[in-house]
C-alpha cells in the first residue's frame, strides 16, 4: 500500500498580512498539525508580525515551523523567502525593513535592486510565477532570479483549481527544464479552512474599500486557498513536486528559540565592567538615600538584589534605565518608575522611584526576576506628559534607530470597527453604519437586539445582516482579527547589535516613529528587553504645582518632598474631597474613600488597588473593611500564610499576593508563581489554569491546609483574574497620589492653576475643577486681556493670599501665537482700546473673536456684545464696500446701543468659550421652574432619608456601564449645588434609553440609598429635560 | 362660503424702540443714522403690492413643479417671479379689483396650490421680500400653513408706514443669510431684522457687507426691487384638421411632413431638441390614438424626426380612419450643437462611430426600445453576473474609441449562455444530453457570490455531445451533486 504523501506547506499567509489572510496563526498550526503536515511556513507579505503567535502555538507540537516572507516586489515580480537559520532570518528582517522604511505606514516599497543588494544569503526561494499571458515576461523573471540564486531557487506551482492547472503545471516544468530549476508544489494559503471563505472575501473587499459586489475580480473565484488534506493535494500534484516541501522544510532548521537578546553595552565606561558600574552607581546613590548609613537589613537586601542582576546578567537594562532617568532628571523632568523591579533597592538607590523600601512593604522584587525563567525584568517609568517626547528622542538618538524602536500594538477589530467595515462592505452609507455602530453598542443579542435593530430601520431577518453579523462575529471573537500594526504607549526595544536583524522595523503614523513588527506579548514569549516610557499628566500637573507654590511663596517643595503622613491631608482624603488628586478621584474611588478611611501611606496604596475589578470580583472588599473596622485580631493557618496576607488584614488584595501565597502555602517555585500570573492574565479568554488547581490544591493540603482553606483560596485567585492590580504599581502611584492631596488640601489655588495647565488630562473638565477650587474658598478671576498670559497664574491678592487668574490657554480657538503677541505688546504698554490691542498685537479676526467670545475684552468694551460689534469693525473694509461707504466717516462712528447680554446667554457663552464660568451654574437659572416640577438639588437629597422616593435632575456630567456591572450604568448629574449620583439598573436603562443615552439635562424619579456614608439614587423613571437649557438663549445648540 | 381670515400683525409700535444715540450731525447725510428712520404716522399707500407664496412642504419642491405652479399664477398677474428653491412671487396690486382683493387673490392662489397639493404659506406686503420675510417666518408668527383655499391664512402689510414696525420681530433668519452672517450678528445680540434696522448703516455695512444693506434697503423699500419676470418654458403643439379622412400610412407621414417642419423651425429658433414627441391620431368617436416616440439624445432636424415618426407610423394598427392630427413635444432640452465629421466613414479614419446613434435610433424605432439593448461586462466571477443588459450607448466615451477591439474577457468562457442553466440527466455520476457527455480537461471551481443571495458553488467542465457540439457544463459541489448545462461554445 502507497503510504499517505509527506507534505509540508511553505506559502502560508496569517491574518497578520493585514485583510488578505483570514486565520489566526495557532489556527493554521493547529490545522496543520491535525493534518499530518510535517512542517508549515508562516509566510506573511513582508512582515513576521505573525511569527511568534505561531511559534508559540507550535511549541511541543508535531509539526516544523518555518519562518519567512512573501515579497511582492515593485516590477511584479513575487517570491517567498524562507529562513534557513539564524542568519538567513537576519537577513530576511533586513530586508523587510528595508521595504517598509521605504513606504508609508501600512505600505512597503522592494526593488530587484533591494534584492541583490541584500543578498538574502542562508535563505530559500519559491518563485511565484506571474501573469500565465507572458511566456516572456516569466522567463525573464526566471532567468533573473535563476542568474542570482541559482542554487537556493524554486519554481512554486500553485494548483487552485481555477480551470487550467493543467496547462499552468506543463508551461512551468518546461521553464524548469529550460533553466534547470526545481518545482515545488504549494497553496497560497489564506485560511486554515475553507470556511473562512466568505470572511476572507469580506476582509478582501475592506482592502480594496469597495462594496463586495465591485470587488469582483479582487476576489479569488472559488475557497481552494486552505491547509488542504494531504489525500487531495495528492491527486492534484505529481508526488516528486510535494516531496520536495519536505525536502525544503529539511533544510530551513532556524528556530525563533535562537534569538538572544544583547543588551546595550556603552553605558559602562573605561575600566569598569557592568557589574562593577552597577555597584558603584548603587552604593553611591545608598549614601544619598540614607546619608546616616544604611541600615543592616538594607545593605543585606541590596547585596542580595545585585547578586541576583549580576547572577542573570541583567545589569545592562538597570544601568539603561538609570540613564533615561539621569537624563529626565538633568532636564529636570520628573519621572517615577513603577513595577516590582523598581521597586527594588537598587532602584530606589538609582533613583528610578521613591517608594522607601521601609515606609513600603516587603515588595516582591522576584516577580520579574526569577533565577529560573529567562524573562527580563520590567521597569514602567512615568513622566511628564507634555515632556515625554524630549526623553523618546534622547534614547533614539543614543542609541540610533537601528538599536532603538517602540514596540507595535496590534490593532484589533472591534465591534464598533468591524461593523464600520462590513457596513461599506455591504454597501451601507456612513450614516447608516453609524445607526447599526449604535445599534450594537448596546449589544445583548436575542429579542432585545432584534426590537433595537428595527428601531433603528434594519431588518434583524433580512439577509443583509443576516450575512453581515456572522462575519462581525468572526471578526471581533477571541482572540480577535488584526486590522494594522499602530505603536505602543511607550514599549521601547534597545539593542546591542542592530535590530534589524532580529525583528523588522517599520514606520509608525506618528512622523519620526519607528516601530518594530511584535507587540509586547511577542517580545515578552521571546524574552527580548523592553522599557516603557509612560506620559503622566499628573507628573506635569504636579511639577507646574511646585513651580507655582514655590514661586508663590518661595519654598523648594519638590516630588517626594513634602511633608510626609500629615493627618489634615488624610482627614481630606477621608472625606472623599478628592477632586483632582491621582488615582482617587473617580466615582468609585470617592465612594470607598469614607469606608476605608485612609490614615497613612500604606492604606492609600491599599486604596488604589482595592477599587479595582479584580478584588471587588473576587469579593475582597467587604472582609477587609469590616475587619479594619472590627479591629479583631487575625488568626492565620500558618506563619507562612500569616507572613502574606497580615499587611492586607488577612485578605488578597494585591496581584503579588496571590503568587506569594502560592510559594508560601503551595511550594510553587517563584518561577512557577510566575507563570501562574500569566495564566491567570489569559484565563477568562483561554482557559489554561487548571492544571495550575491541581498542583495549588494539592501543595497546600500536603502542607497541611485544610481542603476548604485551599479551596477558598483558588477561588480567590480566579476572582481576580487578569484585573488583580499589583503592589508595585500601586506604592508608586500612592506617593504621586498623597502629592497631589497635599498640595489641594494647602495649594489649592497654586494645585488648580496647575491642573487647568496640564488639560487634557485626568477624570474631571475645568468647569467642575475650577467650581471645586471655589467651593474651596480659592478666588478666581476671569480670563483678561489686561491681565491674563498663556498659562493660568496666580495674583497676589491685597491679603496676601493667591487668587487663580485663567489663563488664555483656556480660550476656545485662540491661537498660541496671537496670545504671545498680545502678551509681548501689553508689556510695552497697557491696551486702550480693542483697537489699539487689535493694532498693536496684530491679531487676526478668529484670535479677536475667540477673545470676544471669552468675554476677555470685558475691561476694554464691556459685554460681549459690544466687544463682539468693535472686533467686527476692526477689520478693514473690502474695497467695494469703501466705495459705498465714506471709510473717513468711520472713525466717527457711534456706538450702537446693543441689547446687554441676558444672564443665561453669559453663561452659555462662557461655557462654549472657556469651558466653564465664573458665573451661576446653568440650573441655578432654572431652579424656580425646577422647583415648581418638585425636583430636588442634590443639597436636598442631603436631607432626605434612606428609601425616600425622590425626583431630581441635573446635567449630566459622565456616564459609566463598566464591563464588569453587568449592564448597569452609573450616572454622575451635577446642580448647582453638588453632585448626585445615578445607578441605572440595565431594565430601566432599557426601557429609558433614549433619555439615559442623549440628555444633557436628565430628570429622575427613584429611591434615594444611603449605605456606610455613600448617597445614591436608584433610577426607576428618566427624562430628557435638555429642551430646558436651550431656554436660557434663543438658541441652544452651542451649549456643551 | 367660510369667511376668509386676513391676519393684521401687531404692529410694533416704532416710536417705542430705543432711540440709537445719535451722532453730531454730518455733512454725509445718513451714513451714521440707523439704517432706518423713525416712521411716520400717516398711511401711505404703497406703489406696489407683492404676494409671496413660500411652500411649506419639509422638502423643497422640484423645480418643474415651482414651474408649473408659477404658470398657473400667470393667470391671477402677468409679473410672477419665481423665487427658488420654494418660493413665488406675485405683483398683484393692479389685479386687486378683478379678484375681490387681497382676500379673494390670496384664495384662488392657495387654490392652485391645493390642486398641486403644494401646503403653502402666503403673505402679502408692499415689496417682494418683505412678503417673503413674512411667509417664511410664518409658522414662527402661529400660523400653520395652508391645504386648501379656504383655509388659507394670509399674513398682510398693505401700508408701507407699517412695513418697519411689522417686520421687525421677524427673526433675520426670514432673510435667509448665510448662517455666517446671522450667527455674527447673534453675537452682538441682534436675532430679529428689527434690532438689524437700528443698526448704524456705516458700521453695519463694514462689519456685515453692503450686499446685506441692500438687501435691508430692498425690505423696507428704500430700495425698488427688480424681479425677473417668469415665462413659461415653451413646448411644441400644432394640430392639423384634416378636410377628408385618411386610411393610408403613407398619406398620414405626408399630411404630418408641415407639422414637422414647423417644429423644426420651432426647435432651431430656441437651440433646443426634443427627447419625447408624441403624435395624437383623431378619429370619429373613440379616443385618439397616440404614437410616442422617445429618443435618446435630443433631436432638432425635421428629417430625421420625419424618418423616426415613420418607422413608428407604420408599427401603428389604426382602428378607424384619421380626421385629424396632432403633434405635442416633451420638454424641450438644449441642445449642444455637434459639428460634422469632416471625413465619411471608411475614409480616412471617419469613423462609424457618428452614425450609429441614428443606426440605433432606427432600430429602436422599428422593434421597439425594449428590443434593442447593449452589453456590459461585469466583473463577477459568477458566469451569469458577469454581462449586464443595458441601454445602447449612444456617444463612445472618446477614450473608447481608440481601442474597441477589446478581448473577449473570459478566455475558455462561452460567449453564449442560457438564461438560465438546464439540468441535465445523468448516467453514473455523468452528465447526458441525448446521449453520454464526453467531458474534456480539468474542473474550473467557482464558489462566489454569498453576498447577494446568488451564491454558487459548481465544477465547471467543457463536455462535447454525440454529435461533437462542445458544451458548457458544471456539477453543483453540494449534494445531491446535480448536472447543467450552462452554456454552448460556437
Amino acid at each position: 500500500m502507497r503510504s499517505e504523501v509527506p507534505y509540508a506547506e511553505l506559502h502560508c499567509l496569517t491574518h497578520f498580512t493585514f485583510l488578505r489572510g483570514a486565520s489566526h496563526p495557532h489556527e493554521l498550526v493547529g490545522q496543520a498539525v491535525e493534518l499530518g503536515y510535517e512542517a508549515l511556513a508562516i509566510t506573511d507579505e513582508c512582515s513576521v508580525a505573525g511569527v511568534v503567535r505561531a511559534h508559540v502555538a507550535a511549541k511541543g507540537q508535531q509539526l516544523k515551523l518555518i519562518i519567512g516572507a512573501e515579497l511582492h516586489l515593485t516590477c511584479g515580480l513575487k517570491l517567498v523567502a524562507l529562513a534557513t537559520d539564524r542568519r538567513g532570518y537576519g537577513r530576511l528582517c533586513r530586508l523587510i525593513t528595508r521595504g517598509r522604511r521605504a513606504a508609508a505606514k501600512g505600505g512597503y516599497s522592494l526593488t530587484r535592486a533591494d534584492l541583490e543588494e541584500n543578498g538574502l544569503e542562508h535563505c530559500l526561494i519559491l518563485w511565484l510565477p506571474q501573469d500565465p499571458s507572458s511566456e516572456e515576461a516569466r522567463l525573464e523573471e526566471a532567468r533573473w532570479l535563476d542568474e542570482r540564486f541559482s542554487d537556493k531557487l524554486w519554481i512554486a506551482v500553485e494548483l487552485l483549481r481555477g480551470g487550467t492547472d493543467r496547462e499552468h503545471l506543463q508551461a512551468l516544468q518546461r521553464i524548469g527544464r529550460e533553466r534547470q530549476l526545481p518545482l515545488v508544489a504549494s497553496g497560497d494559503v489564506h485560511m486554515h479552512v475553507r470556511a473562512r471563505r466568505r470572511l476572507q472575501d469580506a476582509v478582501t473587499a475592506i482592502r480594496h474599500n469597495v462594496p463586495i459586489w465591485e470587488a469582483g475580480s479582487k476576489l479569488y473565484p472559488n475557497g481552494e486557498r486552505y491547509l488542504r488534506e494531504r489525500a487531495r493535494l495528492a491527486k492534484l500534484y505529481p508526488r516528486e513536486l510535494l516531496e520536495e516541501t519536505v525536502a525544503i522544510a529539511r533544510r530551513c532548521t532556524f528556530s525563533l528559540e535562537e534569538l538572544r537578546y544583547e543588551y546595550p553595552h556603552e553605558l559602562v565606561p573605561p575600566g569598569e565592567t557592568p557589574t562593577s558600574h552597577l555597584r558603584k552607581l548603587t552604593e553611591a546613590g545608598a549614601r544619598w538615600r540614607w546619608p546616616q548609613g544604611v541600615p543592616d537589613g538594607e545593605r543585606a537586601a541590596i547585596e542580595h538584589e545585585l547578586a541576583l542582576i549580576a547572577d542573570l546578567r541583567y545589569e545592562p537594562y538597570f544601568l539603561t534605565v538609570h540613564d533615561i532617568v539621569a537624563f529626565a532628571r538633568s532636564k529636570k523632568i520628573l519621572c517615577q518608575g513603577r513595577g516590582s523591579a523598581a521597586n527594588s533597592r537598587v532602584c530606589y538607590c538609582l533613583g528610578v522611584t521613591s517608594v522607601d523600601p521601609l515606609r513600603g512593604a516587603s515588595l516582591l522584587f522576584e516577580r520579574f526576576i526569577s533565577r529560573e525563567r529567562n524573562e527580563p525584568p520590567d521597569i514602567d517609568i512615568d513622566f511628564e506628559h507634555e515632556r515625554r517626547e524630549e526623553v523618546i528622542q534622547y534614547v533614539y538618538e543614543k542609541y540610533g534607530r537601528e538599536r532603538a524602536a517602540i514596540a507595535a500594538t496590534v490593532i484589533m477589530y472591534r465591534p464598533r470597527s468591524a461593523l464600520r467595515d462590513l457596513g461599506k462592505v455591504f454597501g451601507l452609507d456612513p450614516e447608516e453604519c453609524a445607526r447599526l455602530t449604535k445599534v450594537i453598542q448596546w449589544w445583548d443579542g436575542g429579542e432585545v437586539m432584534r426590537e433595537r435593530l428595527r428601531e433603528a430601520g434594519f431588518d434583524p431577518d433580512g439577509p443583509m445582516l443576516a450575512r453581515l453579523l456572522p462575519l462581525a462575529h468572526e471578526l471581533v471573537a477571541f482572540p480577535g482579527f488584526p486590522r494594522h500594526l499602530s505603536q505602543h504607549v511607550g514599549g521601547f526595544v534597545i539593542s546591542e547589535g542592530a535590530l534589524e536583524e532580529l525583528v523588522p522595523i517599520e514606520n509608525a503614523t506618528m512622523k519620526g516613529r519607528t516601530v518594530v513588527q511584535w507587540d509586547k506579548d511577542d517580545l515578552n514569549d521571546l524574552g527580548l528587553l523592553k522599557v516603557d516610557l509612560l506620559a503622566l499628566g499628573m507628573l506635569t500637573a504636579l511639577r507646574k504645582s511646585f513651580d507655582l507654590v514655590n514661586a508663590f511663596r518661595g519654598t523648594q517643595h519638590a516630588l517626594g518632598g513634602l511633608p510626609a503622613e500629615a493627618p489634615e491631608v488624610y482627614e481630606m482624603i477621608s472625606r472623599a474631597d478628592t477632586i483632582g488628586v491621582f488615582q482617587i478621584e473617580s466615582r468609585a474611588q470617592m465612594a470607598m474613600l469614607p469606608r476605608l478611611q485612609p490614615r497613612c501611606y500604606y492604606d492609600l496604596v491599599i486604596e488604589i488597588a482595592i477599587v479595582r475589578p479584580g478584588p471587588i470580583q473576587g469579593d475582597m472588599v467587604h472582609p477587609y473593611l469590616k475587619r479594619r473596622q472590627s479591629g479583631e485580631p487575625m488568626s492565620y493557618p500558618s506563619t507562612e500564610v500569616g507572613a502574606v496576607l497580615k499587611r492586607t488584614l488577612g485578605v488578597p488584595i494585591f496581584q503579588e499576593q496571590v503568587m506569594q501565597l502560592a510559594i508560601a502555602a503551595a511550594g510553587f517555585t517563584p518561577g512557577e508563581a510566575d507563570a501562574l500570573r500569566r495564566a491567570m492574565g489569559a484565563w477568562k479568554r483561554s482557559g489554561g489554569i487548571e492544571h495550575f488547581r491541581e498542583k495549588l490544591i494539592g501543595g497546600m493540603k500536603s502542607r497541611g491546609y485544610a481542603d476548604e482553606f485551599a479551596e477558598r483560596l483558588y477561588q480567590q485567585m480566579l476572582g481576580f483574574g487578569e484585573y488583580g492590580f499589583p503592589e508595585s504599581h500601586s506604592a508608586s502611584f500612592a506617593l504621586l497620589a498623597y502629592d497631589s492631596a497635599w498640595l489641594k488640601c494647602h495649594e489649592p489655588a497654586a494645585f488648580t492653576a496647575a491642573l487647568l495647565n496640564s488639560q487634557p488630562m485626568g477624570f474631571y473638565a475645568p468647569a467642575q475643577l475650577v467650581r471645586d477650587a471655589r467651593t474651596h474658598g480659592a478666588e478666581v478671576r476671569p480670563v483678561d486681556v489686561c491681565m491674563s498670559v498663556w498659562d493660568c497664574t496666580l495674583e497676589r491678592r491685597e491679603d496676601g493670599h493667591p487668587a487663580l487668574r485663567l489663563g488664555l490657554r483656556l480660550v476656545k480657538s485662540l491661537s498660541q501665537s496671537g496670545a504671545d503677541r498680545l502678551i509681548e505688546a501689553r508689556l510695552h504698554q497697557p491696551f486702550a482700546s480693542v483697537q489699539d490691542l487689535a493694532a498693536r498685537a496684530a491679531l487676526d479676526r478668529g484670535d479677536l473673536e475667540a477673545l470676544a467670545a471669552a468675554g476677555a475684552f470685558a475691561a476694554l468694551s464691556g459685554n460681549r456684545h459690544l466687544a463682539f460689534w468693535e472686533v467686527a469693525g476692526t477689520e478693514r473694509p473690502l474695497p467695494l464696500e469703501a466705495a459705498l461707504v465714506d471709510t473717513h466717516e468711520a472713525a466717527l462712528e457711534p456706538t450702537p446701543l446693543l441689547r446687554t447680554p441676558t444672564e443665561g446667554e453669559r453663561i452659555v457663552a462662557d461655557y462654549a468659550s472657556v469651558g466653564l464660568t465664573l458665573g451661576r451654574h446653568p440650573l441655578a437659572l432654572l431652579r424656580a421652574s425646577l422647583q415648581s416640577k418638585r425636583l430636588l438639588s442634590a443639597r436636598d437629597l442631603d436631607g432626605v432619608a434612606h428609601g425616600t422616593p425622590v425626583r431630581t435632575a441635573g446635567i449630566v456630567l459622565m456616564r459609566q456601564r463598566p464591563g464588569t456591572a453587568s449592564g448597569v450604568t452609573f450616572l454622575t448629574l451635577e446642580d448647582e449645588t453638588g453632585q448626585v449620583n445615578i445607578i441605572v439598573w440595565e431594565r430601566i436603562g432599557d426601557e429609558y434609553r433614549r433619555a439615559l443615552v442623549e440628555s444633557r439635562l436628565l430628570e429622575v424619579h427613584g429611591e434615594l440609598q444611603r449605605q456606610e456614608g455613600v448617597t445614591h439614587v436608584v433610577a426607576h423613571r428618566l427624562f430628557d429635560r435638555s429642551p430646558l437649557l436651550g431656554q436660557l438663549i434663543t438658541r441652544s445648540r452651542d451649549f456643551h | 362660503m367660510r369667511h376668509r381670515r386676513a391676519l393684521e400683525l401687531p404692529l410694533e409700535d416704532s416710536a417705542a424702540a430705543p432711540a440709537p444715540r445719535q451722532a453730531p450731525a454730518s455733512r454725509s447725510g445718513d451714513l451714521l443714522h440707523p439704517i432706518v428712520g423713525r416712521a411716520d404716522a400717516a398711511t401711505i399707500a404703497p406703489a406696489e403690492l407683492w404676494l409671496a407664496v413660500h411652500l411649506a412642504s419639509p422638502s423643497p419642491p422640484a423645480q418643474q413643479n415651482l414651474e408649473r405652479l408659477g404658470a398657473r399664477a400667470q393667470r391671477l398677474t402677468p409679473r410672477v417671479s419665481l423665487d427658488p428653491p420654494d418660493s413665488l412671487l406675485l405683483e398683484i396690486k393692479g389685479s386687486l379689483h378683478l379678484f375681490g382683493g387681497v382676500a379673494g387673490l390670496s384664495r384662488e392662489m392657495a387654490g392652485e396650490c391645493s390642486r398641486l397639493q403644494m401646503p403653502c404659506m402666503l403673505a402679502v406686503a408692499p415689496t417682494p421680500l418683505a412678503a417673503l420675510a413674512l411667509a417664511r417666518a410664518g409658522r414662527k408668527l402661529g400660523v400653520s400653513p395652508s391645504r386648501t383655499a379656504d383655509s388659507a391664512a394670509v399674513l398682510t402689510i398693505t401700508d408701507l408706514a407699517q412695513l418697519v414696525g411689522k417686520l421687525s420681530p421677524l427673526p433675520l433668519a426670514a432673510l435667509r443669510w448665510p448662517q455666517d452672517t446671522l450667527n455674527r450678528l447673534a453675537r452682538i445680540g441682534v436675532r430679529t431684522i428689527g434690532e438689524a434696522l437700528r443698526l448704524p448703516r456705516a458700521g453695519f455695512a463694514r462689519r456685515f457687507g453692503t450686499v446685506q444693506l441692500q438687501t435691508l434697503d430692498r425690505l423696507i423699500g428704500r430700495v425698488s426691487d427688480l424681479k425677473d419676470r417668469f415665462e413659461v418654458r415653451p413646448r411644441f403643439r400644432r394640430r392639423r384638421e384634416l378636410i377628408y379622412e385618411l386610411e393610408s400610412h403613407a398619406a398620414l407621414l405626408a399630411v404630418l411632413t408641415p407639422l414637422l417642419a414647423q417644429l423644426g423651425e420651432f426647435l432651431q429658433a430656441r437651440q433646443c431638441g426634443v427627447l419625447t414627441l408624441e403624435c395624437r391620431l383623431r378619429h370619429r368617436g373613440i379616443p385618439p390614438t397616440r404614437c410616442v416616440l422617445r429618443l435618446a439624445a435630443p433631436l432638432a432636424d425635421a428629417v430625421q424626426l420625419a424618418t423616426l415618426l415613420g418607422e413608428r407610423l407604420n408599427a401603428l394598427v389604426l382602428p378607424q380612419p384619421v380626421r385629424a392630427c396632432e403633434l405635442r413635444s416633451g420638454p424641450l432640452v438644449s441642445r449642444i450643437l455637434a459639428s460634422g465629421e469632416l471625413w465619411q466613414p471608411g475614409e480616412h479614419g471617419g469613423g462609424a462611430a457618428a452614425q450609429a446613434p441614428e443606426l440605433i435610433e432606427r432600430l429602436r424605432a422599428r422593434l421597439g426600445p425594449e428590443a434593442v439593448y447593449g452589453l456590459r461586462v461585469i466583473e463577477d466571477h459568477r458566469p451569469e453576473a458577469a454581462w449586464q443588459v443595458r441601454e445602447p450607448v449612444m456617444t463612445l466615451p472618446a477614450a473608447a474609441r481608440g481601442s474597441q477591439n477589446d478581448p473577449w474577457p473570459f478566455g475558455h468562457r462561452p460567449p453564449w449562455l442560457l438564461p438560465v442553466p438546464r439540468q441535465l440527466n445523468e448516467r453514473d455520476g455523468l452528465p447526458r444530453r441525448r446521449g453520454a457527455l464526453r467531458l474534456l480537461g480539468e474542473a474550473e471551481r467557482i464558489e462566489t457570490g454569498w453576498w447577494d443571495g446568488h451564491e454558487i458553488a459548481r465544477d465547471y467542465y467543457t463536455a462535447v455531445d454525440a454529435r461533437g457540439a462542445r458544451l458548457w457544463v458544471f456539477r453543483e459541489r453540494e449534494l445531491p451533486h446535480r448536472w447543467f448545462l450552462h452554456g454552448v461554445f460556437g
